[in-house]
């Protein structure tokens, strides 16, 4: 498990992790919005045909209103001609005109029993003209359309007079005839071009001459719509037509949808239809969603350069902290390293580092990879004398002291202490270039301090021959050569160890 | 415009002689042309196949207005009788009423009676004109139902001063003394026209019967002379049947059933009145015959059997401008006025040839159906 742990999996986990965080981000996003739209749509179409029905409703009543309004000014129309005592045809003239003048009843006319239609100007001959005036009609209140030669269709409104009798002359039925345009300027109102409507009879045909939308205009409903809606659908919708149900029909046409609502209009075989391009609604709700789609994907991009940012900052110090705890690490190591390899008193490489080195020369000696080298041997005369005579505190002076002297003057070779009293210096290169200059100089220095009773320092040197097969065999030859030297400071006053 | 020219071609001895006779009538300061339109945009229909919108528009006048003629009164009172009761005269009561409705809103009141009877009938006419001759109108206008019978009587009103006109479909007989005549003065040259449309669709050679509409009714009769003239003229063409329906439907088709019985292989129908073709359609229709129908006027159920093909063509009269101007005349002739400047002693309404891709725009323009 701990293998598993690694710094590259790490990385790589939270690489992966952070782009399966910000996937999810994003298609939560879109869904959401997505579920937003969906939503949003189903919530129009169900607001715009119930919005739709309420037009197509309301201004079903108004007809129905104008419808039952112009019957009771037709009534009051005749209680009044039945006060008035009129005798002739000028006289029935003038009471129509009255009429006009005092009931808005434009078009109101009178039938006599012979169908002869008197009106305020004129007086004709009707049976052709007015298909109503057949007696079977005339009976009861009678709504009927009319179309008329070169003018749009008239909603004729005729009720029986049973009562009424002119100047000796039964009159049969009053009639007004309104003409639909005059109703369509009552229907409409101001909806900017959203909405449209038309008044259409029971097989489809648009009485009302407005333009229901542009794809159906003023054709017939279903001869326009057979080829937007499948034949089920427009038959049932027929069906609705033929027996005044109403209904509703979605469909879409040049790209467009659309919904028309239909609605039967009492007292009449008229149907008022309503249609509304949906995507005028959906064109707004969509621009809405669009507009807080577009706010998503902004919150998701910042949100991913954010994160994205974020896991950088955070890879970057991971990054730093691993680098600083290895540095820590290695350099610990190096110290730990370094006190086992450094004289603690002098400060020095020690034996144990002389044993390494001395190792690693022996190699490059074996594979005659090295020519210049040169051991050299230093004791320092007289420690045990000090250690004895003047302490270990005086004894480790002596011994810094005798270590500062080689350090000064080897600079270019690396010095050991090997024993309590006792150095190697390895001379290679340079150091063994001016071995015999520098050996000079200390010895010159180590005779004055013999005068000066300051550290004395025996040295021996030797060279690496092509008989040696290791350092030691060098060595020894140092070593002896510095016991020899040792005599001759004896000689030369340099303190001793007692025989 | 190349067929229209071609209808004139056709009938040049006839237009020519209504231009001279016409001019003989009339004095050097009427306006250039007298001559009664006859209209046609048959251009080789199988060829072109096209509707064109405005010969539609053009067959009927909706946009009239008065001219700059100031009446002398501010009340006119009107007899108007006509022959029966028909959809077509509603039609002419419409361009009627659109006058009158003018003359008001110019502050001049026009008041008239526009009555008819059931049937077609001279006796009827002398009646309703023996009424209305006692009852002071300031014109009494006549859609003539007989011109041998009516004409007499006619010209007594005016020898009594009554001021007279005729108007619509028929004129009273030629040297008859009434002021002036609003309507078709080319029934003659509709028949033919029509009849001369029927040769040309059957590559001249074939049978065919003629409908007409009442005995003695002069646009009827100058219609039926009009194809049996036409007809004369190709011996390969033959008439095996003339019929009189009355101005009746029912009877037009019960008439057409029977001689479809009799000549199973009769190739054309040529109708004569507004009546015929809706019976014959309906007839041709039932049996299935392949027989080729041309027609007067413009009967909504007519113009449907025009858009469905049973019905070849249609000569559409121009209703409603005949109306207009028949009011406009009789306010001019009220006033003391006689034919010349004012007015013509015959008027110039047109009748329009048209065919099955004129039919769904004359169906919208006439009954805003489609």
């Amino acid at each position: 498990m701990k293998k598993l742990i690694t710094k590259k999996n790490f990385i790589l986990t939270a690489v992966v992790g952070s782009i399966i965080l910000t996937a999810m981000i994003i298609s939560n996003a879109i869904l959401s919005s997505r579920q937003t739209v969906s939503a949003t749509n189903e919530a129009v179409s169900e607001v715009s045909s119930f919005y739709l029905e309420a037009m197509a409703d309301r201004r079903s009543k108004t007809i129905t209103n104008l419808i039952n309004s112009n019957f009771d000014h037709m009534e009051k129309a005749v209680a009044y001609i039945n006060t008035e005592n009129i005798g002739s045809e000028d006289e029935l003239r003038a009471t129509l005109g009255n009429i006009k003048a005092l009931l808005s009843l434009d078009r109101f006319a009178l039938v006599d029993d012979d169908k002869i239609v008197h009106t305020q100007y004129t007086t004709y001959t009707g049976g052709s003209r007015h298909t109503f005036l057949s007696d079977e009609k005339m009976n009861e209140k009678n709504v009927s359309t009319v179309s008329i030669y070169g003018s749009s269709k008239q909603l004729c409104l005729a009720a029986p007079t049973p009562e009424l009798v002119i100047a000796g002359k039964k009159y049969e039925a009053s009639f007004v005839q309104i003409d639909i345009r005059e109703i369509v300027d009552l229907l409409a109102f101001e909806d900017e071009g959203r909405t449209y409507f038309g008044l259409y009879n029971k097989n489809g045909e648009n009485i009302s001459g407005t333009e229901l939308g542009p794809y159906i205009s003023r054709h017939n409903l279903f001869v326009a719509m057979k080829d937007v809606i499948d034949e089920n659908t427009l038959n049932e919708n027929r069906d609705n037509f033929s027996n005044a149900v109403e209904g509703s029909i979605t469909f879409t046409a040049n790209g467009a949808e659309e919904t028309l609502v239909y609605v039967p209009i009492e007292q009449t075989d008229w149907m008022m239809v309503v249609l509304i391009h949906e995507s005028v609604i959906h064109d707004r709700i969509r621009s809405i969603s669009e507009k807080n789609l577009l706010t998503s994907k902004r919150q998701v991009i910042i949100t991913v350069l954010f994160s994205g940012l974020f896991f950088l900052i955070l890879l970057f110090m991971l990054k730093t902290l691993l680098k600083k705890d290895l540095e820590a690490e290695k350099e610990n190591s190096n110290n730990f390293r370094n006190m086992a390899s450094t004289d603690s008193l002098t400060g020095v490489r020690n034996k144990h580092a002389y044993s390494e080195a001395e190792a690693h020369l022996n190699q490059k000696i074996r594979q005659n990879e090295i020519d210049k080298l040169a051991i050299v041997v230093c004791d320092i005369n007289g420690l045990k004398i000090v250690n004895d005579t003047l302490g270990h505190a005086a004894g480790d002076k002596l011994i810094k002291d005798a270590c500062s002297l080689i350090c000064e003057n080897f600079t270019h070779g690396a010095v050991y202490r090997i024993g309590g009293d006792e150095f190697v210096v390895i001379l290679q290169e340079k150091g063994f270039d001016t071995m015999s200059e520098v050996i000079n100089e200390i010895n010159r220095i180590i005779e004055d301090n013999i005068k000066k009773k300051e550290v004395v320092i025996a040295i021996g040197h030797s060279e690496l021959t092509k008989q040696d097969q290791m350092v030691h065999d060098i060595f020894e030859r140092a070593d002896q050569m510095m016991y020899h030297r040792k005599q001759e400071l004896k000689q030369m006053g340099a303190p001793t160890r007692p025989q | 415009m190349r067929n229209h020219l071609k209808i004139h071609c056709i009938l040049p001895v006839i237009l020519l002689s209504t231009v001279f006779l016409s001019a003989c009538a009339f004095n050097d300061s009427l306006p250039p042309s007298n001559v009664n339109e006859i209209k046609t945009d048959h251009e080789d229909v199988s060829k072109t196949g096209s509707g064109s919108e405005n010969t539609a528009k053009s067959a009927v006048d909706f946009d009239h207005e008065l001219d700059d003629y100031t009446p002398k009164k501010d009340h006119y009172n009107f007899y108007f009788t006509y022959k029966t009761i028909h959809p077509w005269w509603d039609a002419v009561a419409l361009g009627m009423e659109d006058a009158q409705r003018q003359y008001l809103e110019k502050g001049i009141t026009i008041t008239y009676e526009y009555m008819a009877p059931e049937a077609v009938s001279a006796e009827d006419q002398i009646k309703r004109l023996s009424e209305a001759k006692d009852r002071d109108f300031d014109v009494i206008g006549v859609d003539v139902a007989d011109d041998e019978i009516i004409s007499p009587i006619l010209d007594e009103m005016v020898d009594s001063g009554i001021k007279v006109m005729t108007f619509s479909s028929s004129d009273a007989s030629e040297g008859c003394k009434r002021i002036a005549y609003v309507g078709n003065t080319h029934n003659y040259e509709d028949g033919a026209a029509l009849t001369e449309a029927l040769c040309e669709k059957l590559e001249y050679r074939g049978k065919v019967a003629i409908l007409v509409g009442s005995v003695g009714d002069p646009c009827h009769e100058d219609r039926a002379r009009g194809a049996k003239d036409t007809i004369a003229k190709y011996p390969d063409m033959k008439i095996v049947a003339t019929e009189y329906d009355k101005d009746s439907v029912d009877l037009a088709y019960e008439l057409t059933i029977s001689i479809l019985k009799d000549n199973p292989d009769l190739d054309g129908i040529i109708c004569c009145n507004m009546s015929n073709p809706v019976g014959a359609a309906r007839a041709v229709t039932e049996t299935g015959s392949n027989t080729v129908i041309v027609g007067m006027d413009h009967d909504q159920e007519a113009l449907h059997y025009l858009k469905d093909g049973v019905i070849y063509c249609l000569g559409v009269q121009d209703c409603y401008s005949i109306g207009f101007d028949t009011i406009q005349t009789a306010v001019k002739i009220a006033d003391g006025n006689k034919p010349g400047d004012l007015f013509r002693e015959k008027s110039a309404e047109i009748t329009t040839v048209i065919y099955q891709e004129d039919a769904a725009i004359m169906l919208e323009l006439l009954y805003g159906d489609d």
